[in-house]
């Protein structure tokens, strides 16, 4: 892509001066700069594939001093900044294209506080989702939003990327739980937003604004989030239908019966017989869909709320219907959705995961458009998602030795993601813009949003050094 | 640029990047660094694969030599790396000529001379080989190298478990699991064929360790570790099963923990049996971190002991903390570690190998 705007006044060239280099061993400490290529080579790249580009260093601070430091040094000699948590984001958000310094803030990972009188955490930035939800469920309460990536993800790297997960319908995403940030602009001061509140609306909402920036407008040291408290009990329930479009006539119907479900995923028949292939369910190979319907609650509202839910599958002619017996029957149920990844990252080295999303009552439709287009462009895709939500998640796989794989991939997601908007939907719902989907934003945005988006970023970074080349540069 | 040859292509290739083996990893936890990471390892193996960077850069050794070989990222990877295999490759190249740490060249060159070997489980006193393998028992017991001189009681500990089930064949070598963790695995194959000729058919095991890099050479199923050829013999011969008493110490039951071997259960994913053996004789305390690497890590501890150190002591200080009597292990590395870490906390604890820990339950 271009190098545009406030990007051409960027530090370029071979390595950092040396003095540059000097200061920031003064501010973390020698061996958390790195700079030798074998060092810095395993930050060039995060968890999309195709995309890698070599920083200039690496550094590692421990405090939001350091952080400070860092960022006000930068501005000062127009270095780009990209920061980092752990790097599991799929849109290349990391991908240091400019070069310059990738900023990894995991080793600030501690967290700060649980308090259950304000049903609220604080952590640092590199905090791993899985680390805050722990800490939260010792003192009996739910941080609601799950990314599948919980375990590696930072909760930076999901305020940063808005991630989402297999609550959203219910729960929402990371968006409605963020209180408070701790921010560094890439000028160097420190900043609060927002704060240890449900309300508050004094001035702009700052926080919002942070949260999906992508690391392009100012630096995350530190989260409040909020919690809930423990649901009772969880089930679950699958349902087989003949085509997607039962299944999608299901979700309508569930919702519009007045049921807000905790989850409703759903896999295609090819993504069914993927994980059958790699983990023998016993799941039904011939069913168009698959749909995992659960809830969560006191025991009695959960019992209520799955056999609604599996009566109205059964009313719209269901092929089968199963509910689970117990909490150990329910995760063997979630396995089937939890390993579709697994089952399909083992078909090719390659797997290109999108999240393309529509409105609800358009999720078949676009199912079949998009087996359409793979079927056109001869490329390997099954699709799962979050079907309560319209996000769906078409994965490709190819093998990067197999001819021209990668372009009919790159040609079949360009026609879905056109489908997609075509039907009211965007080009991501959870996994962000990046690099990766940068040439379809100003589609998506059209050029007004796109000119305000660079003003605000000009207003946060006027030196244009964090995160060069993504949003609103 | 043409690649290097250095990797098996597929095995390489089937890391999607998607750093779900970070938190598994002990090294990632030290640091909380890609560079020490599964992931990023991998990253660097494909960059000296594809000649992105210089085979002399030191990160590479550095990172090729810092990585515990546990193989714990492999249970939590999605695309099934077998991370393991690539770690071998990685080391073959690396540790070729004078970047060979000279302590794994000195253990690789010693564990082949398979005469002394045979005269240390002698002058020790470990089980003694009765000659040829019998084709009429149900497994071979492997008295393996270093344990047949550091602890030789352990395989006269599974004779009087098993009196009639096994033999102990003669001409038995070193497997060759130290070479192929060290930079050698060609070596390393041929001694477990080796191994192989002279046990055929079952192979009992009491170390983790080998019992992985054997069943690797030979196949599974020719390998049986204690915990599981017990169980599962005792449950088709009950008649054989012998009378375990429940341990006491002081009048009490004894509190006992494990200690995971990590290539039995990441390599051979054996975890429940140990863990059900021990319960029948003693109170079992399952350990936060009982399925994490002890540091031992084969010949870690003696290349690197200031990492192996620092691995060690989390689980120092969740033993001391769990008021054990008994710390159980099931592999010889993982024993003489625990041993040397507790003696140097003057901690009262016990190391026991499970074969022992039965043996005095008889
Ligand atoms: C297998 C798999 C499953 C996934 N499942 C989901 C899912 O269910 N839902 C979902 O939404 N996503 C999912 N993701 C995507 C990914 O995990 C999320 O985008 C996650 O939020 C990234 O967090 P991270 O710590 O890895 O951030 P990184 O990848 O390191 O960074 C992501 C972005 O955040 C910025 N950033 C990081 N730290 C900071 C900081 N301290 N301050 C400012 N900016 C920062 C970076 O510059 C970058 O733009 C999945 C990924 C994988 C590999
Ligand atoms: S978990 Fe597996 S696929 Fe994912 S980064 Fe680690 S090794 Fe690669
Ligand atoms: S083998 Fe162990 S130390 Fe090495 S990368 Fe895997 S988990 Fe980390």
């Amino acid at each position: 892509m271009s190098t545009q705007g406030t990007t051409s006044r960027l530090h370029s060239g071979p390595g950092l001066p040396a003095d540059v280099l000097a200061e920031l061993r003064g501010f973390v400490g020698d061996q958390h700069v790195l700079v030798h290529d074998g060092d810095v080579e395993p930050f060039s790249r995060d968890a999309t594939p195709l995309f890698r580009a070599r920083p200039d260093a690496v550094v590692l601070p421990a405090t939001t001093a350091e952080v400070s430091a860092i960022l006000a040094l930068a501005t000062r000699r127009g270095i780009p900044v990209t920061p980092r948590g752990a790097g599991s984001n799929l849109a290349a958000a990391t991908i240091p294209e400019h070069g310059g310094i990738v900023l990894v803030l995991t080793r600030m990972n501690r967290v700060l506080e649980v308090s259950q009188g304000e049903l609220l955490a604080v952590v640092q930035a590199g905090t791993t989702t899985a680390t805050l939800a722990d800490a939260a469920a010792a003192k009996g309460l739910l941080y609601a939003p799950d990314p599948g990536s919980r375990t590696v993800s930072t909760v930076a790297g999901n305020v940063a990327m808005c991630a989402g997960g297999l609550r959203g319908l219910k729960y929402g995403v990371t968006r409605n739980y963020v209180l408070g940030l701790e921010v560094v602009l890439p000028t160097g001061e420190v900043m609060r937003t927002g704060g240890r509140l449900w309300k508050d609306v004094a001035g702009y909402d700052l926080t919002r604004l942070l949260t999906g920036s992508e690391g392009t407008l100012a630096v995350i040291t530190e989260i409040t989030v909020g919690l809930l408290p423990m649901p009772a009990t969880s089930s679950t329930g699958v349902a087989y239908f003949d085509n997607l479009s039962d299944a999608g006539r299901a979700v309508a119907q569930i919702i519009a019966q007045g049921t807000l479900p905790a989850t409703l995923e759903f896999l295609d028949n090819r993504c069914v017989n993927a994980v059958e292939d790699y983990a023998q369910l016993g799941l039904d190979r011939q069913a168009g869909a698959l749909l995992l319907f659960g809830d969560d609650g006191g025991p009695d509202v959960v019992a209520a709320s799955l056999q609604r839910m599996a009566d109205v599958c059964t009313d719209i002619g269901a092929r089968g219907v199963t509910l689970a017996q117990d909490i150990a029957g329910s995760e063997a149920l979630l396995y089937a959705r939890r390993c579709s990844l697994p089952a399909l990252a083992r078909l090719a080295p390659i797997t290109m995961l999108e999240d393309v999303t529509v409105p609800r009552p358009k999720l078949a439709e676009m199912v079949d458009t998009i087996d359409a287009i793979t079927a056109k462009h001869d490329v390997t895709c099954a699709t799962f998602g979050h079907a309560g939500d319209g996000n769906l998640h078409p994965t490709v796989v190819f093998d990067p030795g197999d001819g021209d794989a990668r372009h009919r991939a790159e040609a079949a997601f360009d026609e879905i993601f056109h489908a997609a908007m075509a039907l009211g939907g965007t080009i991501t719902g959870e996994h962000g813009v990046g690099a990766a989907k940068r040439p379809w934003l100003a589609a998506r945005l059209g050029p007004d949003q796109l000119a305000l988006l660079k003003r605000i970023k000009t207003a946060f970074d006027p030196a244009g050094i964090l995160n060069p080349g993504k949003l609103g540069s | 640029m043409t690649d290097r040859d250095i990797f098996d292509k597929d095995l390489l290739a089937a890391c999607i990047s998607c750093g779900f083996c970070l938190p598994a990893c002990p090294t990632y936890a030290m640091t909380q660094d890609e560079r020490s990471s599964p992931r990023g390892r991998i990253t660097l193996m494909r960059a000296l694969e594809t000649g992105r960077l210089d085979e002399d850069d030191p990160t590479l050794q550095e990172q090729s030599s810092f990585c515990l070989g546990c193989r714990a990222c492999e249970t939590v990877c999605p695309a099934g790396v077998q991370y393991g295999a690539l770690l071998e490759q990685w080391r073959d190249h690396q540790w070729r000529g004078r970047h060979v740490p000279p302590a794994a060249l000195a253990l690789r060159t010693g564990m082949r001379a398979k005469p002394l070997i045979e005269a240390a489980g002698r002058i020790r006193g470990a089980a003694k080989p009765t000659g040829p393998a019998r084709p009429d028992v149900e497994a071979h017991l492997m008295l393996g190298c270093a344990e047949r001189a550091m602890f030789p009681q352990l395989s006269k500990a599974v004779l009087r478990l098993l009196p009639d089930a096994v033999d102990v064949p003669s001409g038995q070598g070193c497997c060759g699991a130290l070479h192929a963790h060290n930079g050698d695995s060609r070596t390393a194959h041929r001694m477990a064929e080796e191994l192989g000729e002279v046990m055929p058919g079952v192979i009992l095991t009491t170390a983790g360790g080998c019992g992985a890099h054997v069943a690797q050479v030979l196949g599974r199923e020719r390998v049986r570790e204690l915990s599981e050829f017990l169980l599962q013999y005792w449950g088709e011969h009950p008649d054989r099963l012998p009378d375990l008493r429940r341990l006491t110490v002081d009048g009490r039951p004894v509190r006992a923990a494990l200690q995971d071997s990590c290539h039995l259960r990441n390599g051979l994913h054996v975890t429940a049996e140990p863990r059900e053996l021990i319960a029948r004789v003693a109170d079992y305390v399952e350990l936060p971190s009982a399925g994490t690497c002890c540091g031992a890590a084969g010949t870690y501890s003696i290349l690197r002991p200031e990492d192996s150190q620092r691995v060690l002591d989390i689980h120092l200080d969740e033993i001391e903390a769990a008021d054990l009597d008994y710390l159980i292990v099931v592999n010889m590395p993982c024993q003489r570690q625990m041993i040397n870490g507790l003696k140097r906390r003057g901690s009262k604890v016990r190391v026991l190998h499970l074969a022992e820990l039965l043996a005095s339950a008889l």
